[in-house]
């Protein structure tokens, strides 16, 4: 049973919402004044009561924005997965078609589990030959102010992106566990914050180039030999100034072309400040401006 | 490796009565025996199949000083496995099981879709393609591997993934599944760590005493994902495969992933 449906088409030339429902704990705002009306684009904000997902929430939600529409999809504030109530798990489905020549940009804030919380999602995007798709899916430690650093029970996040006619272009899921066998927080070598931007489509092209050149820029200044092997590379450490030197970078970012004729790209990011990462996601995707009315985690 | 199927020929001597078992002037073998040689074969560093020019993101993670001293090349061994057995060993399973042209061709487009990783899936390109190649060349009383590369390659959508190959190959040489998954497992860590002795982490003597000491956590990590359906196939490590990732913005490398 959908707990959300929204469906945008071209009225009168324009983007317009057709059909939104939604019931508890899911409720949709969809305000009319987000850019200047000279922009083609509809902002759709995704809210839950109480701020955040209750255990044992089940929410499951369909977008259908139709040939040559833009919408975009986001939250007011990082979405709260609560501490979980015996083995219960929050679930959260998401279900999208994007047609012909259309744009659809799932622009959230992270996901913040609390301790013990229990948490699953899955986005599955079906695309016509030259849609246009952003996603950005990401999680932050928790609740570090309260000493809560990847503490949660489960983690797991699901993203498809399939043709229209079912062709697989990206499967990925990452699940964090507890139970794992390596500790979560051992996997996360102090990086607090894991991000992952997908640009897909002929309307993302320049975005696409700039995010790959940045980043490569950006890396190639971070990485370095270190000369003659580890045990050199360990003793330098030990002195005080070289050891800035030799710090694990705090941003870490990759990109990876994907898809059939390399139509996607998808960029991996560990950091160890939310900060960065907000500020990152607003350098770059500050070029969509002219698609979507306002610059993206501004 | 070869203990394993030590083990299993040996609990077979034990019971001489079983299927499959013949007397040969006095000394008692299973039919499947020869078949062991092949298997070896197929596990042996010594096969061409370029494993080599891969460190798993191992000289990336140093040159980002992810790992710094032994204790983090362990621990980063570690999750690198995590990381092939939630990801790979189901599409392992999968081929061992079905040696379906049909079925391999859909999974093959399903690993493409799931390397998400260019990294990762180039280096999971060449090595397949390679050790597909070497196979056909050298089993050639299973003439399946070649009829299967040649149609493969006529298609011209294949993209011939490692996991997918090595499954293949191990079902069609008699592996049981279980045995496919922990051998699987057993060449990525050998990789990993040859790739770390030639990035003078660790000494040769250290090397194989790591490798001893990891394949107990491997094992526990085999146990935890074997025998997986594709569908549930993840990533457990995705800092990993972001630094991975950054492996082609090193300056200098030795390595190709």
């Amino acid at each position: 049973m959908e707990t959300g449906v929204v469906v945008v088409e071209k009225v009168g030339g324009k983007s317009e919402v057709t059909r939104c429902f939604s019931k508890y704990p899911l409720k949709f705002i969809i305000p009319r004044k987000v850019g200047p009306s000279t922009t083609d684009a509809v902002w759709i904000y995704s809210l839950t009561y109480g701020g955040g997902i209750v255990s044992g929430d089940s929410i499951s939600c369909e977008f259908t924005i139709r040939d040559g529409c833009t919408a975009v999809l986001t939250t007011q504030a990082s979405t709260k997965v609560y501490k979980s109530l015996g083995s219960k798990c929050s679930e959260q489905f998401m279900e999208a078609r994007v047609g012909s020549d259309a744009l659809f940009a799932v622009i959230p804030d992270p996901v913040t589990c609390f301790s013990t919380a229990r948490y699953s999602q899955k986005q599955v995007f079906r695309l016509a030959s030259d849609s246009n798709l952003v996603i950005v899916d990401w999680i932050t430690s928790g609740r570090h102010e309260r000493g809560e650093k990847w503490d949660f029970e489960l983690y797991k996040s699901t993203n498809h992106i399939i043709s229209d006619d079912d062709q697989p272009f990206f499967l990925d899921t990452v699940l964090l566990e507890r139970e794992g066998i390596a500790s979560m927080v051992e996997h996360m070598w102090n990086y607090q914050v894991i991000a992952m931007v997908i640009l897909w489509g002929p309307k993302l092209r320049h975005i696409q180039s700039q995010v790959q050149e940045d980043v490569r820029r950006m890396m190639s200044e971070q990485l370095h030999m270190p000369s003659g092997g580890l045990s050199r590379h360990a003793k330098s450490n030990s002195d005080p100034n070289s050891r800035r030197y030799f710090a694990k970078p705090t941003f870490i970012a990759s990109c990876s072309v994907f898809g059939p004729k390399g139509s996607g790209v998808v960029v991996r990011i560990a950091a160890m400040t939310t900060e960065s990462v907000y500020k990152f996601l607003q350098h770059e995707l500050a070029g969509m401006e002219p698609l979507l009315g306002v610059t993206p985690y501004c | 490796m070869e203990d394993q199927m030590e083990m299993k020929e040996g609990s077979k001597r034990s019971a001489p009565m079983e299927d499959g078992i013949d007397t040969i002037q006095g000394s008692k073998r299973t039919a499947s025996a020869p078949l062991q040689w092949s298997q070896w074969q197929l596990l042996d560093s010594i096969l061409p199949t370029g494993g080599f020019a891969h460190s798993f993101g191992l000289e990336a993670a140093i040159q980002s000083c992810i790992i710094s001293d032994p204790e983090g090349l362990r621990t980063y061994l570690v999750h690198m496995l995590e990381n092939t057995g939630s990801l790979l060993l189901p599409f392992v399973h999968s081929a061992t099981v079905c040696p379906n042209l049909e079925t391999w061709k859909n999974l093959d487009r399903r690993l493409d879709a799931t390397l998400t990783n260019e990294v990762s899936r180039k280096a999971s390109i060449s090595q397949g393609s390679a050790l597909m190649r070497v196979a056909a060349a050298v089993y050639t009383e299973i003439p399946t591997l070649k009829t299967m590369r040649d149609a493969l390659i006529a298609s011209r959508d294949a993209c011939f993934h490692h996991a997918l190959v090595f499954g293949l190959i191990c079902g069609l040489l008699g592996m049981d599944t279980d045995t496919s998954q922990r051998a699987y497992m057993f060449i990525t860590m050998r990789d990993a760590i040859s790739a770390a002795t030639r990035l003078n982490l660790i000494g040769p003597l250290g090397a194989a005493v790591l490798q001893h000491q990891v394949s107990v956590v491997a094992e526990t990590i085999l146990i935890k994902w074997m025998n997986c359906p594709v569908v549930d196939a993840c990533q457990t490590a995705p800092l990993l495969d972001t630094v991975q990732g950054c492996h082609s913005y090193l300056f200098s490398r030795m390595f190709c992933s």
